[in-house]
């Protein structure tokens, strides 16, 4: 609740130092504190709300648990670990830097919503909240005309699919006469609302567009690979763990005593999303556009979470998001530091810059799954979700074998670093504090790899 | 009309017949309009009555121009402030129910606006001259 207002004001209080400064890199240093400013006063929250007793805000429109707190508390740690990564390379995408460090503030309360709401009409103010700055952050690039095209094609089929939510919300309330999403009265009536049943066809569709699940992927590729670099890392990691996140909630608590109804539908979406996602994965050239057709299989084991409907997919919905967040965070990065984004770009890096090639080794260890790494625990515990769930072995045994597919392309980049020949050529000389950041992702990955129960200890 | 009362009594999706009936009234009365238009109006097709009409001057050249980005800066803010607007008709109409409460609430609404409004002239968006 605090952290809602926080992170508001602190976006505002961004968007004035954009006028003071002259310069570009106090900013990124005044980001930087405000974050810690917003992480300290999520911990704060944390400390103040018992595990037993939700607290109900504005009517009950907001009900803040532990879990959401925690989730919160975790996103933002997260994009502060991506502003001290890549806060060098915000700086370079234009002039407005301090404007883009405000729409990542309000994105954040975007985040908070949607991880708290209690109501349809939350949900779909914070899906606003945090889309509506990402339009704006995929055609910051102005000059360029594939940044445009990011963002006009990501704004109309963002705007489209908002439709398409608030028709779901609407036919919902049509069934129900409640926008409460734990008061939904087909909960207790045991005979079918056909008008329900469409309704959570129609908000599931638009869930699924927006962590880019197939069939409704087909923006990211063009979106992620169009956008500037630096804000591609944060569209496809945080924004789409909250979107994870929403869609888990108001499965699990609303219709996750309907499962019968839509875990089908949900099974065969997933199914195509871990399909596509890896098989045109393997075809990419580029580096970059791997990354987002990795994205979207990465979310086909996100949705394991939500298929599972039980106590465990909430812990592996977090553990999937840190872990997944992370290590792209991570991999974006080096990616940025490269000149050249093709698989051909990586050749003899290794030799060049060592260093470098170690941690987005680890990073493509802990996106392909390899124990001790963050996103083993973190498939683990989706997988482990879903077999308790029971029904759907057929999907554990076909992600495993996707997973399998995923260790192609990831280790496409690994063997370019260190058994190609060649001289990768560096955009910018990689620091100190790169050095000691990258490290220190690379440090975490592992230590999540290792002890998972570190995300799951404060609940 | 026995059945449409019985609509609104029962909970089924038969209560959605009535919208139903009118949606295919409303687009039958378009369809109808338009074709009987067409088919009953008499047609004199002249160069000077297929021409553009612009107030009488004769057209000159392509509307489809590039034109300054400012008018569409002007535009948008003009929106937002259109938006405030539409918060205070209601918030005028209940200003007396909503109290105290209402009276902060929208306090708040306006210094954000301000913040907002503020920004606008400190980044020089309203400036026409370079």
């Amino acid at each position: 609740m605090k952290a809602i207002i926080a992170t508001t004001i602190l976006g505002i209080i961004m968007m004035f130092a954009g006028i003071m400064a002259k310069e570009k890199k106090p900013l990124t240093t005044l980001a930087t504190i405000l974050l810690v400013i917003l992480l300290g006063v999520n911990i704060w929250d944390l400390t103040n709300t018992s595990s037993l007793a939700p607290e109900s805000l504005f009517n009950n429109m907001l009900r803040i648990d532990r879990y959401a707190l925690w989730f919160n508390t975790l996103m933002t740690g997260c994009t502060l670990l991506y502003v001290l990564l890549v806060g060098r390379e915000i700086q370079k995408v234009g002039e407005h830097v301090a404007e883009y460090f405000a729409l990542i503030f309000f994105i954040l309360c975007g985040v908070y919503l949607l991880s708290c709401y209690n109501n349809l009409l939350i949900l779909f103010i914070g899906i606003e909240i945090m889309s509506i700055p990402q339009y704006i952050l995929a055609g910051s690039d102005k000059r360029n005309l594939k940044s445009s095209e990011a963002s006009l094609k990501y704004f109309l089929m963002g705007a489209f699919t908002t439709g398409i939510l608030l028709m779901g919300i609407t036919l919902l309330y049509g069934a129900t006469g409640s926008f409460n999403i734990v008061s939904f009265s087909f909960l207790q009536s045991d005979h079918l609302n056909t008008l329900a049943l469409a309704g959570i066809l129609f908000i599931m569709m638009a869930f699924s567009f927006k962590v880019s699940a197939a069939p409704m992927h087909m923006w990211t590729p063009d979106v992620y690979d169009g956008s500037p670099t630096a804000f591609t890392a944060y569209m496809a990691t945080i924004v789409k763990a909250a979107a994870f996140f929403a869609f888990l909630r108001l499965f699990q608590v609303s219709f996750g005593s309907l499962s019968s109804h839509w875990t089908f539908v949900l099974a065969i979406i997933t199914a195509a999303t871990l399909l596509v996602g890896n098989l045109t994965a393997v075809f990419q050239q580029s580096v970059k556009r791997m990354l987002a057709y990795s994205s979207i299989a990465q979310a086909g084991f996100m949705l394991f979470a939500i298929l599972a409907v039980n106590a465990v997919a909430w812990q592996g919905i977090i553990i999937y998001a840190v872990a997944y967040s992370i290590a792209t965070i991570g991999i974006f990065t080096v990616l940025m530091k490269l000149k050249d984004y093709t698989y051909d770009g990586f050749n003899g890096l290794a030799k060049k810059e060592p260093l470098l090639a170690f941690v987005s080794t680890i990073f493509l260890f802990s996106l392909a799954g390899i124990p001790l790494t963050a996103g083993f625990m973190a498939k683990y515990y989706v997988l482990q979700a879903l077999i308790q769930q029971g029904s759907l072995l057929w999907l554990v045994i076909f992600g495993l074998l996707m997973a399998s597919i995923s260790v192609y392309y990831y280790f496409r980049v690994i063997i370019a670093m260190y058994f190609k020949q060649g001289a990768a050529e560096l955009n910018s000389p990689v620091s100190g504090t790169d050095k000691f950041m990258l490290v220190f992702t690379c440090f975490l990955v592992i230590l999540l790899g290792i002890f998972p129960q570190l995300l799951l200890g404060n609940i | 009309m026995k059945f449409l009362l019985l609509a609104v009594d029962q909970n089924t999706p038969f209560n959605y017949f009535p919208v139903a009936l009118q949606l295919a009234i409303a687009i039958g009365f378009v369809i109808v309009m338009m074709a009987a238009t067409h088919l009953l109006g008499p047609k004199r097709k002249t160069h000077d009555k297929l021409a553009n009409f612009e107030s009488g001057i004769p057209s000159v050249g392509n509307a489809r121009q590039p034109m300054a980005i400012k008018y569409f800066l002007v535009a948008i803010l003009f929106v937002l402030f259109d938006v405030e607007v539409i918060f205070f008709y209601p918030y005028a109409v209940n200003f007396r129910e909503l109290g105290k409460d209402g009276f902060y609430a929208v306090l708040l609404f306006v210094g954000f606006f301000f913040c907002g409004f503020f920004y606008i002239i400190k980044k020089k968006a309203l400036e026409w001259e370079d």
